[in-house]
């Protein structure tokens, strides 16, 4: 146990753990690039992120519901729900306005999440679960169960169409989002105010930040880009279907917690989120590539998720990297808890 | 910086406050003029904590006014009070661990234009302030990487920029080391030469001494007395502080004191606490006194298995053991009552019944099967012997008062029957008449022969019940004190580090 | 001494009107399901339709009784449960033709028991988060479950046990439905009789003062999560004898269903609070609302509408009977 212990001590091994998310990016994609022959070929490139783009726009949004420490499991109904508005009301909106309408339903979402969660103090797992039910049944009670299709499959063939030779307009929306989610997390008041309230509410109040609004605000935003993702789906299928979306919400939780954002709240960032997609595209093409069954690619997603968590839980209790919250709020009364310090003896 | 040195800042006139229970303050002067580091001391519970809350907008006042600067405030909330221009600086750190340094200090009112965060005027403030604090903090490192006493330094900066006109330490230097402390010091110099008023609370005499101008002795919600430092000696202090009549009488019983049951020798955990050396007999009440942070509970909890101990052995009825765990504790005969009864000491969701049970189920189960009966007749007894009012043990503890809460605790304990039991401030926050059927229950526990050691910050108390008191000084046993010998003055001047024990 | 008796007690009350209200929704509601139901359709009150409530009851039913343990130790909920069932299922078909049903569900649960000794492991003694951890381990663990039997439908063919499993054997009702009820009654005698079931209670009720009491409370919070896994392990078994055949995604939606019985039934999510009949309350509670909703024409797909709604109600009451009635 203390050789292990001073192995995870040692400065290179907590730089790795440190940098872990960066480390896992570069594995997968180097390992892709070896694999996968045309995958430096932009062509390819292009199309396997186009196929991400869409979980990547969720991802989005999921991280900043994550980084207020609360969860989000309806975004994969929000996203059936709103494909639906996008297809099945273009007669009566036009094409346009029914994509506007597949976000606004989004949108409803993410403020009904919040009126559960906010307003009604219900716990954000319980309440999320309890919209994402009753989303995906409207879903099939307004359908009937059956997919419905468009009347102008050109119409939606531009989200998935390569722009210009380059990439489609599904991956720029995916890019964009990531880019404006680091400048509103980075560089904004609002960004800095939401890491405050994810990492010590209590401090961020004290502070004179209304801390309630903030968490409104991840989930109607969070509602939002589910709802965009929604739209992008259905138009580049040209179809709104309840089926759509069914794993999506545990997929995207996965991809932005393999890119280094804590459950608990207050750590997290665009860009690993970005890498956590990333990751997750990489191990898809790859072994798809391979013609290696879907079960395979799950027990390679699931085992790199738990490798890190697992590297965060002993990152957070070496001494070179931050503090846990924990520790760090019970000072000046002990130094230590008592649950924390049976952690050390036990984590290898 | 020119103004004028004796203009009134603060001015609280006749504060009154009074808790269900208690009279907390009872008619409380105090003028703070610019420039003053103005020191309040008095023992635990006097009052300090309760003036200082509301002065931050904590609680309102029963009766007084307070006016800053000529002007009569009313504050409604802390929030309040700050932008009004009191600061505080309280022991726990409060920040956000995930932000940079700069980022903490200017929290409530980053600096921005058009929404985005102005990096430039944030690290500017950052800098300057905590360059006129003469700290050499990095503003754009994480606070959760900061040590301790850098933390507090950037909650001084937070309270620093908000430009206040007074500040308020409470106890600041308490989880310092010396030389951390001397940073501190110097600290607050800088903001006094920048003409903030400053009150400063400690129970470091030897700190308030050096660092003051002007000292208040509050003693039981009073103000005792208000005078210049200068000429001022700690045992002079420690007279103000404690010289007092006992209110409440702390019955004591006459016991024959046995064989010695617990010896520990050398108990080191290494930053906390060091070379503790202590004897407990049966029937013998060991006091175990000391300031807030002396290291007190921390002894406690590694005698409990709550906590790693580095060095030292421990020795019960003759025979050594190492204490890994509260299990490997209890199974040896040990039992911890602890300081903080609502996080270490009862499940408030839970019954009566199963908070008492709950250390030895073992006792009332057959095969891992719970005996109902059997559960129900020894939680029933130990509750009544407790004097656990109402006696309804199926009830939930949330229910019960601090006082019956407490008794919980004490039944729970008792149960596991501990030939050692350690009692962590068994008394504090309880109404008298709960604290005089917890002395009775003490007084019995040492008659029955079960050898006591008892954390009281109430001197009073650990004089009264006790046989033989231990003084730790900054986690150090400073003194050892028979019956005879401790007062309330040779106890606090060890407790100050002003005598160590020859 | 005598001062305890000159005091008077201060004890806050809850509220009663609080207390009852949190006691009796639950009877009360299934009471005025059986009565609506009742006025609604003339196929429900038969022997027929509420043996067929009972028996779509037993398989989620097994698993609830896992998540209650979860749910009052506070680890807040086990999403793994759906790779256990398929896990269960898809290992007793594939091995029934070589080894024997008998012997292929037993290897099913202890495979669902080992992958539970891995939750345990890691959100009792490591202390991950248990909601990501169980996500993880349940995507890997359907990952092997599936490329174990080659990632296809699995069809058995040991049509006398299936007909045992749902056929009525003692006084009537079918011996899935006895199953159920015997695992049921065992999960409550473990919860309310014993000393393990005394320490989950006080794991979820207040963990520091747990630990200080000597209790283990690692071993407590894994092995709930270990008994989950396993108890669904055997829902799968159960589910592929009865079915004899078994998709890789035979468990899908299993973690919401159990999840919803568990909370509809009252058992708080911040744990320390709730017992194995509220559970089963809830459960029974949401089944026969279901039924009702099908003999009435309305498809399961769109129930949800009136499920995700029951949840968000019957929480949004405990939290303001919680804030009101002055417990913590």
């Amino acid at each position: 146990m203390n050789t292990l212990k001073r192995v995870f001590e040692s400065p290179a091994v907590l730089t790795l753990i440190h940098y872990r998310v960066v480390v896992i990016l570069i594995a997968t994609l180097f390992l892709s690039v070896s694999l996968v022959p045309g995958l430096t070929e932009f062509r390819t490139l292009s199309l396997s992120l186009d196929r991400t783009a869409t979980l990547g726009v969720v991802a989005v949004g999921l991280t900043v519901v994550l980084l207020m420490g609360k969860l989000d499991l309806s975004v994969g109904s929000t996203l059936a729900l709103s494909g639906i508005a996008t297809i099945g009301l273009q007669d009566q909106l036009g094409p346009f306005g029914a994509a506007v309408a597949g976000i606004v339903v989004g949108v409803l979402a993410g403020v009904l999440n919040g009126f559960l969660v906010v307003t009604l103090q219900i716990n954000s797992l319980v309440a999320t679960l309890a919209s994402m039910i009753f989303l995906r049944a409207l879903c099939h009670f307004l359908t009937d169960s059956n997919p419905i299709s468009g009347d102008d499959p050109l119409f939606g063939l531009t989200v998935s169409r390569a722009l210009g030779g380059t990439f489609s307009l599904r991956t720029y929306v995916f890019l964009i989002a990531i880019l404006l989610l680091f400048i509103w997390l980075t560089y904004t008041v609002a960004g800095r105010r939401l890491y405050a309230v994810g990492s010590n509410e209590h401090a961020a109040t004290a502070s004179g930040i209304r801390s309630n609004r903030y968490l409104f605000g991840a989930f109607v935003f969070s509602g939002f880009t589910a709802g965009a993702a929604g739209v992008m789906q259905s138009l580049a299928t040209n179809t709104g279907s309840p089926a759509f979306g069914e794993a999506t919400a545990l997929t995207a939780i996965a991809a932005v917690v393999i890119g280094g954002t804590r459950l608990e709240g207050g750590r997290g960032s665009a860009l690993g989120t970005l890498g956590g997609v990333l990751v997750l595209a990489a191990i898809t093409t790859t072994l798809e590539y391979e013609s290696v069954p879907t079960y395979y690619q799950n027990i390679v997603t699931g085992s790199i998720l738990l490798l890190l968590i697992l590297l965060d839980r002993i990152a957070s209790n070496s001494p070179r990297s931050a503090l846990s919250l924990n520790s760090l709020l019970s000072f000046g009364k002990r130094d230590e808890t008592p649950t924390e310090k049976k952690q050390e003896g036990k984590v290898p | 910086m020119t103004q004028n040195a004796d203009a009134t800042v603060l001015a609280m006139k006749g504060i009154t406050k009074t808790f269900p229970g208690v009279k907390a303050l009872a008619d409380v002067d105090l003028e703070v003029r610019t420039g003053e580091v103005h020191a309040i001391v008095g023992e635990n519970g006097a009052g300090k904590s309760t003036l200082m809350k509301i002065l931050a907008g904590v609680h309102p006042p029963d009766e007084g006014s307070v006016t800053i600067e000529g002007e009569q405030m009313w504050f409604n909330s802390p929030l309040e009070a700050r932008r009004q221009g009191v600061g505080m600086v309280y022991q726990e750190i409060n920040l956000v661990p995930d932000l940079t340094v700069a980022e903490n200090i200017s929290l409530g009112q980053l600096p921005s234009s058009a929404g985005f965060v102005n990096r430039l005027e944030l690290h500017r403030t950052a800098a300057r302030v905590l360059k006129e604090l003469g700290t050499r903090l990095d503003p754009q490192e994480m606070v959760g990487r900061l040590s301790v006493s850098q933390q507090q330094l950037v909650e001084i900066a937070k309270v620093y920029a908000s430009q206040p006109r007074i500040v308020v330490f409470d106890e600041p230097t308490s989880s310092l080391s010396e030389h951390e402390a001397k940073a501190l010091f110097r600290v607050i110099e800088r903001m006094r030469s920048n003409g903030i008023a400053i009150i400063y609370i400690s129970h470091r005499l030897r700190e308030v001494l050096d660092i003051s101008d002007r000292v208040t002795v509050l003693r039981d919600g009073r103000i005792i007395d208000c005078r210049s430092t200068e000429g001022l000696t700690p045992p002079e202090m420690i007279r103000l502080m404690v010289g007092r009549d006992l209110d409440d009488v702390f019955p004591k019983r006459h016991v024959a004191i046995g064989n010695p049951v617990l010896e520990v020798a050398g108990l080191t955990r290494l930053g906390v606490f060091e070379d503790i050396s202590l004897t407990v007999r049966a029937g013998e009440i060991v006091g175990l006194a000391g300031l807030v942070g002396a290291g007190r509970t921390e002894v406690a909890r590694a005698l409990f298995g709550l906590d790693r101990y580095d060095a030292g052995t421990i020795r019960l009825h003759d025979s050594e053991v190492r204490i890994r765990s509260p299990k490997t504790a209890v199974r040896a005969g040990i039992a911890y009552i602890p300081e903080d009864r609502k996080r270490d000491g009862v499940a408030l969701s839970l019954s009566v019944k199963e908070n008492i049970s709950l250390p030895v189920l073992r006792q009332v189960a057959r095969l891992g099967w719970l005996q109902r009966g059997a559960e129900r007749r020894m939680t029933q007894q130990k509750a009544e012997e407790l004097y656990v009012s109402p006696p309804a043990i199926d009830r939930k503890v949330a229910t019960f008062s601090g006082g019956n809460q407490q008794k919980v605790v004490l039944a729970k304990w008792l149960a596991s029957e501990p030939t050692v039991l350690i009692l962590d401030e068994p008394t504090r926050g309880v109404d008298v008449g709960a604290k005089a059927d917890i002395h009775t229950i003490i007084g019995e526990l040492a008659a029955s022969g079960v050898a006591i050691i008892m954390i009281s910050s109430e001197l009073p108390e650990i004089l009264a019940v006790s046989d033989r008191v231990y003084v730790l000084h900054e986690g150090r046993l400073t003194a050892e004190l028979d019956r005879s010998a401790a007062d309330e003055e040779s106890v606090m001047s060890a407790a100050t580090g002003e005598a160590v024990a020859a | 001494m005598t001062s305890a008796a000159t005091l008077p007690p201060r004890v806050t009350e809850e509220k009663t009107a609080n207390k009852i209200l949190g006691w009796i929704a639950l009877p009360v509601g299934i009471l005025a399901l059986l009565v609506i139901g009742s006025l609604l359709s003339e196929q429900f009150f038969t022997t027929r339709n509420l043996t067929n409530v009972l028996i779509n009851m037993s398989i989620v039913g097994i698993i609830v009784v896992g998540m209650t343990f979860v749910f009052i130790v506070r680890g807040l909920a086990d999403l793994s449960v759906p790779a256990m069932v398929a896990i269960g299922a898809l290992l007793t078909l594939s091995l029934q033709p070589s080894l024997g049903s008998l012997v292929g569900a037993l290897v099913g649960i202890l495979a669902a028991s080992a992958a539970g000794l891995i939750n345990g492991l890691f959100i009792g003694y490591f202390r991950l988060n248990p909601v990501i951890t169980t996500l993880a381990t349940g995507t890997i663990v359907l990952g092997i479950a599936q490329a174990a039997v080659g990632g296809v439908i699995v069809y058995g063919d040991d049509p006398a046990l299936q007909s045992f499993l749902t056929g009525r054997i003692i006084l009537g009702i079918p011996t899935i439905v006895l199953i159920f009820l015997a695992v049921a009654v065992g999960g409550h005698l473990l919860l309310s009789q014993t000393i393990f079931g005394r320490w989950v209670y006080a794991a979820g009720s207040n963990p520091d003062a747990t630990k200080a009491s000597a209790v283990p409370l690692n071993f407590t919070k894994a092995a709930a999560f270990w008994m989950t896994a396993t108890l669904s392990g055997f829902s799968g078994v159960l589910l592929a004898l009865t079915l004899q055949t078994a998709r890789p995604g035979i468990g899908t939606g299993y973690e919401f269903d159990a999840i919803t019985a568990v909370v509809v039934g009252g058992v708080s999510l911040l744990g320390g609070f709730g017992n194995v009949p509220r559970a089963i309350g809830g459960l029974l509670l949401v089944t026969l609302l279901s039924n009702i909703m099908v003999l009435n024409g309305i498809p399961t797909a769109s129930q949800g509408l009136v499920m995700g709604a029951l949840i968000a109600g019957a929480v949004a009451l405990d939290v303001y009977l919680r804030r009101r009635g002055g417990a913590a």
